[in-house]
């Protein structure tokens, strides 16, 4: 048996650098120096891929990496001016308001605890999760022995009774994947003759069937010939045969974060945007307090889901055991007259894949709208949201072929979000190994929404574990009230509900047909900015992209929260940013 | 009944409601927002008018002519609310409507489209970078700016060389803003000559041509951009990337006919954007007219404000009965860009007023139609053509007997 020291030595050997670790309770940590990003996060990767390694915390440094001094120097500003400004006293304080801090709130608000979710941004779901693609997969993918895999199945399995409590949309259109003549058209040379069609035809799906079966996944049917283009009827007539899985679903992913934020707030749990951990009150090896720049949280128990951050909060509490490399993805949404084009999430099988859109597809929203993407790029700056038109067209060129007769000049908007993967690419959700009462929820990444509601039940059962006592909660109520959208009303109700409140009868997103008193129910729900407002009501999503409601929201929300319009925020930054006029300069 | 809804109540829906009732027929305009004038509301410089009333008003003013005329004839206006869904298979059309009241139904005889165009927005052109606050399009800029009385920021860069631009450039000037740069891919303004010199040359407003933001940069609020050069086809010139320090961006690019709220199958034309039309502004479903931007972005509102009175011809036409023969087409070719109506078809006497994008820039040109085996029909000579100013032409109605199809060109004068 070779030690865990030595199998790190021998993996480091095979790249040109003098690369320096130490290992402690099967974390390493690396140091030195590289040429660029990317041999980083490759020799990141290569370290930790070896059977064994629980972490990597990568601190070799590249050309053109630099440490955030502003920002720590601002954290230990704050600290000092906050530590002794106690906000409250908490069982449990969870870091990060992504879907995954979100579900494990409503998660502990089943349980008589006093539970606080803090959030960095001014909304829910404002990072990783708001650029989700909405997929809920059905689990034929996470490699074997992964805690993804264990929780991927589980968590869309889920989804169903999660959906009818919390009054979410959630439709299980199943996925095809497609098998054409492209996909294994790097192994031509090896396939002679017949063999390839046989191999395609009859050998590849039923090699993924079997893997999506020992994986747990249930229902996974092979499809040859027309009735592909039955289930699909605009998919490329290439395709050969396809591997039809139909528990895979789709839902707006801050839709669920929103409403299990929302259930969990309504049980008790506080609440606390534009809250930010700076740094942690220890006492020996356990954590003591939270402090954030609005003042202490006194805990027994911390949960880090920081998502993107989750490894400079682990290092402030001395609990780092892992670095995040952040990696980007690109989707197009279509407009929701493409709709008709897809009924599945749709994807065609390509070996080997693609590093830079492994996992991508062309996916139907819950709203009607058509996603495409996303790509896999490594990228340094954890807040890289850009797209440029290269990526644009490289989706483009990807997935056209996939359905040959659809509109793609219906592009009606862009984004990208960034995937918090660490070098161990599976989720770490396991009590710090330094820090007593710390558990981190971190690596989060695909499937990380399907797997969510799945996570926090693992992570609940790790509190438990760690000594935290679940006394059940008589009043915990699991339903929320879904808000409600005159764009899926029908005209009958719609007339009802104006006729006892006006608002809903003022068209304010006309693409959209979105009302006031929606856009009034989110301000009431807790959306304070622009795009929060957004994500609850779909205003300023359709073909226009706000051209014309934008003013129209920021009026109503002057209003509503007495703030003038230029104090208000479109997610962080002031929406409109001049002076007024009278108040000059 | 009505005999007669006009949606949208901007200058073109209601200089059409305004003819109809004057031809006493029984008038409804539907308004979304809660003020009738439109857009015309936010353009508060001058220069509106000019064709119509011979004099230079602003954009309230030239308005408020039309909205005082609309009240005084009795017109019944239905502000803030919004066309949900029409049924206009039959000669009995059938409005769906939603407004703080209710969702009303209103039966009508025919049905004047008037709502619009939308701004371009930076999706539209795959305007790369980040997402941050501080983008915006520059009509709502305008309407933040002259209704609210808010600037954007205060570093501002516009994006593109169009009238809207500089007109918003000149604005944000005159209210303060720090910095302003404009630049466009074209090697120059594409906006109206007299906009040039009163927005920008006489403000010493900076300019860039030939020049693009290649992408946006900012993470919370832009923090600037990225401007790149571009060569005659507007492919990026390498090694000419330059930062470019801005808290706002303005996307001054273009507009388009609004055709995404249209709720029925009018057939779309692809050069123009908005729907096709005949002489009379009467899109591919009969009984239904478009006018204004919708139809096509015009230059000056009183081109726009023109469309609907003949259209308020064409409604007339239509209500009393009259007759078409088999349609003749209306093509563009070659050197027009596109043109309006894109088809002649009602049995009538006065000459058909058309409206044309030259795709050349050309002193002493002549626009003519011709015949599909090339016979020149007719033509109109121009001092100078170019594709920033919209043509006029007024066409024989004999030209179309007998043809099938008119193309339009613009030859050497």
């Amino acid at each position: 048996m070779f030690s865990l020291e030595s199998k790190v030595a021998s993996v480091l050997k095979k790249h040109p650098y003098n690369i320096s670790f130490r290992i402690r309770d099967n974390i390493v940590f690396l140091e030195g120096e590289v040429e660029s990003h990317s041999e980083w996060v490759e020799i990141g990767l290569s370290v930790g891929r070896i059977k064994g390694v629980e972490g990597v915390v990568n601190k070799i440094r590249w050309k053109g990496s630099g440490r955030e001094v502003e920002k720590e120097e601002w954290r230990r500003r704050v600290f000092e001016e906050k530590r002794s400004t106690v906000v409250g006293e908490y069982d449990v304080v969870i870091i990060g308001g992504g879907v995954v801090g979100a579900a494990l709130a409503r998660e502990l608000s089943k349980y008589e605890l006093k539970v606080a979710l803090i959030e960095k941004s001014t909304d829910i779901a404002a990072g990783t999760t708001k650029a989700n693609n909405g997929m809920i997969h059905a689990g034929v993918e996470p490699p074997r022995g992964t805690l993804k895999r264990r929780l991927n199945v589980k968590g869309n399995a889920m989804y169903g009774r999660l959906a009818e409590e919390l009054g979410f949309r959630f439709n299980r259109v199943g996925s095809l994947w497609l098998i054409t003549p492209r996909t294994l058209a790097a192994y031509r040379k090896y396939l002679p003759g017949p063999l390839y069609s046989l191999v395609l035809k009859h050998v590849l799906p039923l090699v993924v069937k079997i893997k999506g079966l020992i994986n747990g996944v249930r229902g996974i049917r092979v499809l040859k010939g027309s009735r592909i283009f039955e289930l699909e009827p605009f998919a490329t007539r290439d395709a050969v045969a396809a591997v039809f899985i139909p528990s895979t679903g789709v839902v707006d992913p801050y839709e669920v974060a929103v409403a299990l934020a929302e259930n969990a707030e309504a049980n008790g749990v506080e609440i606390h945007l534009a809250t930010e951990a700076v740094g942690f009150i220890k006492e020996n090896d356990a954590v003591k307090g939270v402090v954030t720049n609005k003042g202490v949280f006194l805990c027994r128990y911390v949960v880090n889901s920081a998502g993107l951050y989750a490894d400079e909060v682990a290092a402030l509490a001395g609990a780092e055991e892992y670095t995040i490399h952040p990696r980007k993805g690109v989707l197009l949404v279509f407009h929701r007259d493409t709709g008709v084009f897809t009924r599945h999430c749709l994807a065609e099988i390509i070996l080997p894949q693609d590093p830079y859109t492994k996992g991508g597809g062309i996916n139907p929203t819950v709203h009607g709208n058509v996603l495409w993407g996303p790509t896999a790029v490594e990228v340094p700056d954890k807040e890289d949201t850009s797209v440029s038109r290269e990526e644009i067209e490289l989706v483009l060129n990807k997935y056209s072929p996939i359905i040959p007769g659809f509109p793609s000049d219906r592009l009606i908007r862009f984004f990208a979000g960034v995937r918090a993967a660490t070098f161990t690419e599976d989720f770490v959700i396991r009590p710090a190994k330094w820090v007593r009462n710390l558990l981190h929820v971190a690596g989060i990444q695909s499937p990380g929404l399907a797997a969510s509601p799945a996570i926090a039940e693992y992570a609940l059962e790790k509190l438990r574990e760690m000594g935290l006592r679940l006394r059940p909660k008589a009043g915990f109520n699991p339903r929320r009230r879904p808000m409600v959208a005159a764009a899926s009303m029908s005209l009958e109700e719609l007339d009802e509900k104006t006729r006892m409140n006006p608002a809903w009868g003022r068209i304010v997103c006309t693409c959209e047909f979105v009302s006031e008193a929606e856009v009034l129910e989110a301000v009431r729900r807790g959306a304070k900015t622009l795009d929060a407002v957004k994500r609850r009501t779909r205003a300023g999503m359709g073909e226009c992209q706000g051209s014309f409601c934008t003013l129209e929201i920021a009026l109503i929300l002057s209003r509503e929260t007495g703030l003038p319009l230029n104090q208000l925020l479109k997610e962080e930054g002031r929406l409109f940013n001049g002076h007024v006029r009278g108040e000059h300069v | 009944m009505k005999d007669v809804a006009v949606v949208g109540g901007g200058p073109s829906g209601l200089a059409a409601a305004v003819r109809l009732a004057e031809k006493g027929f029984d008038v409804a305009v539907i308004e979304v927002m809660g003020e009738l004038g439109g857009m015309l509301e936010q353009c508060i410089h001058d220069g509106f008018g000019t064709k119509v009333f011979g004099e230079t008003l602003s954009g309230p003013e030239f308005a408020e002519r039309f909205v005082k005329k609309a009240y005084s004839l009795g017109i019944q206006v239905f502000l803030n609310t919004y066309v949900k869904q029409v049924k206009a298979g039959g000669r009995v059309k059938e409005i769906v409507a939603v407004s703080p009241s209710g969702v009303q139904r209103l039966e009508t005889r025919a049905i004047v489209y008037a709502i619009g165009c939308r701004e371009r927005n930076g999706f539209e052109i795959r305007l790369g970078g980040t997402r941050p606050a501080g983008v915006y399009t520059a009509g709502m800029v305008q309407r933040l700016v002259n209704l609210y009385g808010v600037l954007p920021g205060r570093r501002i860069l516009i994006m593109g060389g169009g009238d809207v631009g500089m007109i918003v450039a000149r604005h944000l000037q005159l209210e303060g803003a720090e910095s302003i740069l404009i630049v466009f891919p074209e090697a120059g303004f594409a906006g109206l000559p007299r906009n040039v010199q009163q927005c920008v040359l006489d403000f010493g407003i900076p300019f860039k041509p030939r020049t693009v933001v290649k992408r946006v940069i900012g993470k919370e609020r832009v923090e600037g951009v990225v401007l790149t050069r571009v060569d005659e086809k507007w492919n990026p010139i390498e090694g000419t990337e330059e930062f470019y320090a801005c808290d706002t961006v303005i996307l001054a690019l273009g507009l388009v006919p609004y055709t995404g709220e249209l709720k029925l199958g009018v057939r779309i034309d692809p050069a123009t954007r908005g729907p096709e039309v005949n002489e009379f502004f009467e899109t591919s479903v009969e009984g239904v007219f478009a006018v204004g931007n919708l139809v096509q972005v015009f230059d000056y509102v009183d081109d726009a404000v023109e469309t609907a009175c003949i259209a308020a011809r064409g409604v007339e036409k239509y209500l009393n009965g009259g007759l078409k023969t088999s349609p003749v087409r209306l093509a563009p070719s070659g050197k027009v860009r596109m043109i309006v109506p894109q088809r002649v078809e009602w049995v009538d006497e006065e000459n058909v007023v058309a409206f044309l994008r030259p795709a050349v820039e050309k002193s002493n040109a002549r626009i003519e139609l011709r015949s599909s085996g090339g016979k020149v029909l007719e033509r109109f000579f121009r001092r100078y053509v170019r594709p920033s100013t919209l043509e006029r032409i007024e066409v024989s109605r004999s030209v179309f007997s007998g043809q099938r199809e008119v193309e339009t060109d613009i030859a050497d004068g």
